[in-house]
């Protein structure tokens, strides 16, 4: 099956505001998101998070490299149609109501819409009662459920999201967490940058970690967050218990080979369980690239 | 073609709740009725000052307007950054630069008749009868309103808005000087200066304040010429507008 989204080679280098050279913001990015997939996307700030995430948005112009969205250049029509955006601190025109912003967007999108289905789509985010106070009067939060909504409008198959928790309280991104899995339920394929690790770590399949514009790991979750290189070794001392062991792969062998000459018994040997956060903070502080 | 007019709809209402078009709107109004109370001392009785005083007021509203209107725009889109959940729907660039010029014309538009239906009530109030050239003038400054906008909106895409006004006012001042005037302006390179003002559009084609004021009848072909000349200028800085917008990075 042809993946959803395909990002091959990306560059991206900005011109200094000095005018005298450029700055590389992305660096031969490559990845693919899967029909069905929820693709986490982490990295620090400065990283090329956003920069990757216009240029698959169409909104910037890739210096070198490749994206298909549904196999297509991400400005078309096509692949926009069957597409769904939630910005990072999203502001709208204040003196517009989410009820008009939701009818206008139905009909750039040549979606059929009415007021019940406005009323349907903000009770789905929690602004029932807020279809029709204008947007001054919105909390940030808010303006984020707002987003969502108009992201969730046409139940696009495919959702890009940046950083859309930022705005939430812990309630809130509970109940961001659950509308997200209900939409990959549906079919959505979700790609979601977040620097809420616990929001990744809940929701997503797979992540790709940035750093300096290029990709650090990449992987399912399970196999980014059990280690390469540090294994536990559960043992049973003679006379003194269970006792367990943190070595480094290259130390592993010496490690079994010395509890065993001292007469413990070797219980199971596994690779250490990282947090994301570990992982995150690995990879990003010089860790190996991928 | 339904993409744009739902955004140019959007673009209207969004416009019209702004207190920017409001303020210029009362202010061209409130100017409107001072020139109405100042005695006319022509000796024919046609309030001939009226009448190019109020068409000359109706001109810089409409100036005024086109930079009210357009010059914030697209850096207010693109600094609340709204410009980008739009162009992730099915909204490409060019419909983005149709919609947002389409809306703000019809607002011009509106205001611009209304400026002209008060004009005509201040003549009757004032006991003259309203020349019948009165609606031609009213289309030929729609015309250059929008050629306005479309400059505005043009500059909007590559300029700031401080920067918008004193380019926009440059241009409208130099589009009204006849070629003999604007080579002047640079003696020695005539030949330049006359190749430039070929290109820049003759604003003194929309202006037919004296016909109107001396009841002299404006011919129906100088008016559809008038109009198509001002239709060809705002659809060559829209196409200008687009191609800019269009191969712009939005950081």
């Amino acid at each position: 099956m042809d993946p959803v989204l395909r990002v091959e080679g990306l560059s991206k280098r900005y011109p200094r505001q000095s005018g005298l050279g450029s700055f590389q913001a992305v660096s031969d990015v490559s990845f693919e998101l899967e029909p069905g997939g929820i693709l986490g996307f982490l990295g620090p700030n400065g990283a090329g998070k956003t920069t990757t995430m216009k240029c698959i948005l169409g909104l910037l112009a890739p210096s070198s490299g490749r994206i298909g969205v549904f196999g297509r250049p991400p400005a078309s029509r096509e692949a926009r149609r069957r597409m769904g955006y939630i910005p990072e601190n999203p502001d709208y025109e204040d003196s517009f109501t989410p009820e008009e912003y939701l009818s206008f967007f139905a009909s750039m999108r040549h979606i059929p819409w009415s007021r019940g289905d406005s009323a349907r789509m903000l009770g789905r985010v929690g602004l029932e009662n807020w279809g029709r106070a204008r947007i001054r009067r919105l909390s940030k939060g808010m303006r984020q459920k707002l987003s969502l909504a108009l992201a969730l409008q046409g139940s696009p198959e495919l959702l890009v999201m940046d950083e859309p928790t930022g705005g939430f309280d812990p309630l809130a991104r509970k109940e961001f967490r659950d509308m997200i899995l209900e939409e990959n339920a549906r079919g959505a394929a979700c790609f979601l940058s977040s620097h809420i690790l616990s929001d990744i770590e809940t929701i997503c399949s797979r992540a790709l970690i940035l750093a300096g514009g290029r990709v650090v790991r990449e992987g399912s979750m399970s196999e980014l967050l059990s280690s390469q290189n540090r294994h536990r070794i559960s043992y049973r001392k003679p006379g003194a218990g269970n006792a367990e062991e943190l070595v480094e792969l290259a130390d592993l062998q010496a490690a079994i080979d010395r509890i065993r000459s001292s007469g413990g018994e070797i219980e199971a040997v596994g690779r250490e369980i990282l947090s994301l956060e570990e992982v995150f903070l690995s990879a990003t502080s010089g860790g190996e690239a991928r | 073609m339904s993409t744009i007019r739902a955004f140019a709809l959007m673009t209207l209402k969004g416009l019209t709740r702004r207190r920017t078009f409001w303020g210029i709107a009362l202010v061209t109004l409130i100017a409107l009725a001072g020139i109405g109370s100042i005695p006319s001392y022509d000796v024919t009785g046609e309030g001939r000052f009226m009448i190019d005083m109020g068409l000359f007021g109706i001109e810089i509203g409409s100036l005024l307007l086109a930079i009210g209107l357009a010059s914030n725009m697209f850096p207010r889109d693109r600094e609340s950054r709204s410009v980008m959940p739009l162009l992730a729907v099915p909204l490409s660039r060019t419909q983005y630069v149709l919609g947002r010029f389409a809306g703000a014309a019809l607002v011009q538009t509106a205001a611009i008749m209304v400026w002209c239906a008060c004009l005509g009530l201040i003549l009757a109030v004032n006991g003259y009868y309203v020349p019948e050239a009165m609606l031609p003038a009213s289309i030929l400054l729609v015309a250059e309103g929008w050629f306005l906008l479309a400059v505005v909106l043009f500059f909007s895409f590559w300029t700031s808005p401080p920067l918008n006004a004193p380019l926009t006012l440059l241009l409208f001042i130099v589009c009204q000087m006849t070629p003999a005037q604007f080579s002047g302006l640079l003696p020695g390179a005539e030949r330049v200066m006359d190749a430039l003002r070929m290109l820049l559009p003759r604003m003194d084609v929309f202006h037919i304040k004296d016909p109107v004021a001396h009841r002299i009848p404006v011919p129906t072909a100088y008016f559809l010429l008038a109009s198509v000349y001002g239709l060809a200028y705002t659809s060559f800085m829209l196409s200008l507008a687009i191609a800019v917008f269009r191969r712009r990075d939005l950081k």
